[in-house]
C-alpha cells in the first residue's frame, strides 16, 4: 500500500472525529482533575485512547494539537510543551503496536515507558526554557537536590520523572479499561485496535 | 428508473454473528415518502446507513445482495461520491454540527464547501436552504446557541442545501420537543413535494399513517410488511412484531368484539378515520335507541 | 470550572486587521530569535519590545499584564528564590542568610530565563489576543493545510463547551448520588473513576455519529475544495512574512555561531 494509500486509512474520518473529541477529553479532563488535586492529570488520556485505537501517529498529532490548541486558548506556556505530548502519543502507540496493552499489568509497564520517554524530551525543555522549575511544589525537590550538589539537569530528571509516572500508569490503565469496554462495533471501524481487544 | 433499488440485501457488521439486515428487497420510485417503522434493534438505523451508501464502505463486514441509488451500487462508491447525492440526517442535533464554523450560514456552507460548489453558486442555495426549514433570521448566530429543534432544522438545511435527489431521515425527532417534531415534519412534507424521494425511519406512527406514501416495517432485519399506511398500520404483524398499533386502531379493534365498530369497516389510522368509524356506531345506536323508544 | 473559549480580543485595531499567518510568523520568528539568537539579553529583550509596541498598538496592554502576571509570577518568584539560594554556578556573594546565600550569578541565570519568558510570552499574545481562532484555522487552510489538519485544529474549539457541560452534568448528578470530590487523598481517589469513565464514554460514543455526519456533508470527497469566502490579504505582507522568515533563519544561525565560538 502507499504512502498516500496508508495516510488516508489512518486518518479515516473516523479516526479524525476520535482524534478531535480526544483533544478536547484531554483539556476538559486536565481541568476537571486537577480540582481534585491528586498526583494525577490525566491531561493525556485522550491521546493514549488514539494511541490504542488508532495507533501512534494519530495519536502523536492528537497530543501535539492538544498543547497547541491549548496554547493558543488559555495558556501560551502550554505550547512550549508540545513535543512532550507529542512523544506521549508516540510512546504510547508503540507500546499497543507491539502488544504492550493487551493484559492490565502490560498497560503499567507501558504507563511507565511512557514517562520513561516523555522525560527525554520534557527534562531539556523544562531546563533551558524554564531554567529547571515548574512554579509548583515539586520545585522544594529541585531546590533540595540543587543544594546538596547536583548540576540543574539531573535535579529535574527526578521531579519530572516523580511528577508523572503516577499519572501516566494510571492514565494508561484507564485507556487500557475503557478500549477493552467499548463495543466491539465501534472499535471494527479502527483496524489498529486489534492490537489491544484481541 | 427507480430512485432506490435493494435486492436481496444481507449483511453482517464484522464480529457480529447475527445479520443486522436480512435478504432485504424493494424499490422506490422518485418522489415517493416512505416511512420504516420497527421495534429497537429491527434493523432501521442500519438500513438507514445501507441507503446513505456508508455500509458497507464504512463499516466492512460481510454484505450479499446489492443496494442501487439512482443507479450508484453503493458497493463500488466511496461514500465521498454520494456527498450531495443521498443525504442522511441522524438523531442527535449537535453531532450532527461540523464544529468548524461559527455561523449558521457557514455551517450550511460547509458541506458546498467540500463537494466543490463554486462560490458564486453558494448564497442562493444556502438562503433557499435557510427559508425551506425556517432558520434565515438566525444566519448569524453560533449553531451552538440554538436549541435542538433549531440545530436539528440546520442539520437538515446544510443537507438539503447540497440538493440531494434522496433524503434519508433516522429518527430525526427522537431527541426533539413536539413542537420541534411537528415542525420537521412540516418541512419534509414540503420536500416531498418539490420531488425529492425521502426515506423517514422512526416511531411516529401517527404522521407516518397520515403522510407516507407507504410503510415498509421491520423485525429482526427482515421486511414483514410493505404496503399503504392503511394496510399496514392495521395489519395484526404489527403488534405481534413489537412495533404496535395506534391507540385508536387498537380501540377500534376491540370495539369490534362488542359490536361497537363496524365489522365491515377497515380498522382506522388516523384519529380522522377513527372519527368517522365512531360517528357511524353511535348513528347506528342512536338510531336503535329511537326505534327503541319507539314502540310503533 | 472555566473552560475558555480563546484568548481573543475582538477589535478593529489595524494588529487585529493583519492576516493571521503574518502573525503567526511573527511570533514563530520572535519566539526562534529570543532563544536562538546572537547576544543573550539583546535577543531577548529586543522582540519584546516590539510585541508589547503592538500590544499597544491594538489597545490591549492592560489584559497582556494580567495575563503575564498570571501566567508568570509564581514561576518568576520559584526562579528567583531556587537560583538565588541554590544555583551551582554561584560565586559572588550578595546577601547571606545563615548558612545560604544568595548568588549573583543564579540571580542573573532567573533573570535571564524570565525576560526570555516574558518575551516570548507577550509575541504570542500579541497574535493570539488579536486573531479569531477560526480566521487562523482558515488562514492556514487558504495556505495549503488539508482540510482534514484543519478540522483537528478548529473543530475542538467548538466542541469543547458542550463536552464541558456534560462534565459538569455527570459530577452533579454524582455528587446527588453521595460521591465526596472533597476530602482525604482516599475519598479524592474514589470519585476519580465515576466521575471521568462515564464522561470519556460518552464522549467516545458520539465520535461515530460526528464522524458519519461530516462523511454525508462530503468530508472526504476527493473533488477539490471551493470556500465561501476569502480572508483579506495584501502582496506587503505576503513579502513581511517572508522577511520575518529569512531573518529569523539569519539570526538563529547566527546565534548558533556566536554560541560556538564561545559567546554567553
Amino acid at each position: 500500500m502507499s504512502l498516500k494509500e496508508q495516510l488516508k486509512k489512518d486518518f479515516s474520518t473516523i479516526t479524525l472525529t476520535l482524534m478531535a473529541v480526544a483533544i478536547v477529553l484531554n483539556i476538559v479532563l486536565g481541568q476537571v482533575v486537577s480540582l481534585l488535586k491528586l498526583p494525577i492529570f490525566l491531561d493525556s488520556i485522550g491521546t493514549v485512547l488514539v494511541a490504542l485505537l488508532a495507533g501512534p501517529w494519530a495519536a502523536a498529532l492528537t497530543g501535539l494539537l492538544t498543547n497547541l490548541i491549548w496554547g493558543l486558548i488559555s495558556d501560551p506556556v502550554a505550547a512550549a510543551f508540545a513535543p512532550v505530548a507529542l512523544i506521549i502519543g508516540l510512546a504510547a502507540g508503540l507500546c499497543a503496536k507491539y502488544g504492550l496493552f493487551k493484559k492490565w499489568w502490560q498497560a503499567i509497564i507501558s504507563g511507565v515507558i511512557i514517562t520513561l520517554a516523555l522525560s527525554i524530551i520534557a527534562i531539556p525543555i523544562r531546563v533551558y526554557m524554564f531554567g529547571g522549575v515548574t512554579g509548583s511544589g515539586a520545585d522544594f525537590i529541585t531546590a533540595y537536590l540543587l543544594a546538596t550538589g547536583r548540576d540543574l539537569f539531573s535535579a529535574v530528571i527526578v521531579t519530572v520523572i516523580g511528577d508523572n509516572l503516577i499519572d501516566k500508569v494510571v492514565t494508561a490503565l484507564l485507556a487500557w479499561g475503557i478500549v477493552k469496554g467499548l463495543p466491539k462495533r465501534f472499535t471494527a471501524r479502527f483496524p489498529r485496535a486489534s492490537a489491544v481487544t484481541e | 428508473m427507480a430512485a432506490i433499488d435493494i435486492s436481496g440485501l444481507t449483511y453482517t457488521y464484522p464480529g457480529s454473528l447475527v445479520p443486522a439486515l436480512r435478504n432485504i428487497s424493494f424499490a422506490v420510485e422518485p418522489g415517493q415518502l416512505v416511512a420504516v417503522v420497527g421495534a429497537n434493534g429491527a434493523g432501521k438505523s442500519s438500513l438507514c446507513l445501507a441507503l446513505a451508501g456508508l455500509i458497507p464502505a464504512l463499516y466492512h463486514g460481510q454484505i450479499q445482495g446489492s443496494v442501487t441509488l439512482n443507479g450508484m451500487d453503493t458497493r463500488l462508491h466511496s461514500p465521498g461520491e454520494f456527498a450531495g447525492r443521498v443525504g442522511l440526517v441522524l438523531q442527535n442535533p449537535t453531532n450532527q454540527l461540523s464544529g468548524m464554523r461559527y455561523t449558521v450560514y457557514e455551517e450550511v456552507a460547509f458541506g458546498l464547501e467540500n463537494i466543490g460548489i463554486p462560490r458564486q453558486e453558494m448564497p442562493p442555495r444556502i438562503e433557499h436552504a435557510l427559508a425551506l426549514v425556517g432558520l434565515t433570521d438566525l444566519r448569524d448566530r453560533s449553531p451552538y446557541t440554538l436549541s435542538g429543534g433549531q440545530q436539528q432544522r440546520l442539520a437538515l438545511a446544510s443537507i438539503l442545501a447540497m440538493e440531494p435527489p434522496i433524503l434519508i431521515l433516522d429518527e430525526p425527532t427522537a431527541m426533539l420537543d413536539p413542537q420541534g417534531s411537528q415542525n420537521l415534519f412540516e418541512i419534509v412534507q414540503k420536500l416531498v413535494h418539490t420531488g425529492t424521494t425521502v426515506i423517514i425511519a422512526g416511531h411516529q406512527l401517527e404522521w407516518i399513517s397520515r403522510y407516507a406514501d407507504r410503510v415498509i416495517a421491520l423485525a429482526q432485519g427482515e421486511v414483514i410488511l410493505d404496503d399503504t399506511p392503511a394496510k399496514v398500520m392495521a395489519s395484526p404483524l404489527l403488534t405481534q412484531s413489537g412495533i404496535g398499533w395506534l391507540r385508536y386502531t387498537l380501540a377500534a379493534h376491540q370495539a369490534i368484539a362488542r359490536g361497537l365498530w363496524p365489522a365491515s369497516r377497515p380498522l382506522p389510522v388516523t384519529v380522522e378515520q377513527a372519527g368517522e368509524g365512531f360517528r357511524q356506531t353511535n348513528q347506528r345506536i342512536e338510531g336503535q335507541e329511537q326505534t327503541d323508544a319507539d314502540p310503533d | 470550572m472555566l473552560i475558555p473559549h480563546s484568548l481573543y480580543q475582538p477589535g478593529e485595531t489595524l494588529v487585529h486587521r493583519l492576516h493571521p499567518l503574518t502573525k503567526l510568523v511573527y511570533s514563530l520568528a520572535a519566539a526562534a530569535i529570543i532563544f536562538g539568537g546572537p547576544g543573550m539579553w539583546l535577543s531577548a529583550i529586543l522582540p519584546g519590545l516590539l510585541a508589547i509596541l503592538l500590544l499597544w498598538r491594538a489597545g490591549l496592554t492592560g489584559r497582556a499584564v494580567i495575563m503575564v502576571l498570571r501566567l508568570l509570577a509564581p514561576l518568576t518568584l520559584v526562579l528567583f528564590l531556587v537560583h538565588g539560594l541554590f544555583n551551582p554556578q554561584n560565586q559572588t556573594i550578595l546577601i547571606q542568610l545563615g548558612p545560604f546565600f544568595v548568588g549573583q550569578e543564579g540571580l542573573a541565570f532567573a533573570a535571564l530565563i524570565v525576560v526570555r519568558l516574558i518575551a516570548v510570552l507577550v509575541s504570542s499574545l500579541s497574535f493570539v489576543m488579536t486573531t479569531h481562532p477560526a480566521h487562523l484555522v482558515q488562514a492556514l487552510e487558504e495556505a495549503g493545510l488539508p482540510r482534514r489538519l484543519a478540522y483537528l485544529l478548529g473543530s475542538p474549539l467548538l466542541i469543547m463547551p458542550q463536552l464541558a457541560g456534560r462534565v459538569q452534568a455527570i459530577q452533579a448528578a454524582q455528587q446527588a448520588r453521595g460521591l465526596e470530590t472533597q476530602g482525604n487523598l482516599l475519598m479524592r481517589i474514589r470519585a476519580l473513576f465515576p466521575l471521568v469513565a462515564p464522561f470519556i464514554f460518552s464522549a467516545l460514543v458520539d465520535v461515530e455519529e460526528r464522524s458519519l455526519a461530516l462523511e454525508v456533508r462530503g468530508f472526504s470527497a476527493s473533488t477539490p475544495k471551493t470556500s465561501l469566502f476569502e480572508l483579506p490579504d495584501t502582496p506587503a505582507q505576503h513579502t513581511a512574512r517572508w522577511v520575518m522568515f529569512l531573518l529569523a533563519a539569519f539570526l538563529l544561525a547566527a546565534g548558533f555561531w556566536w554560541r560556538a565560538n564561545g559567546g554567553h
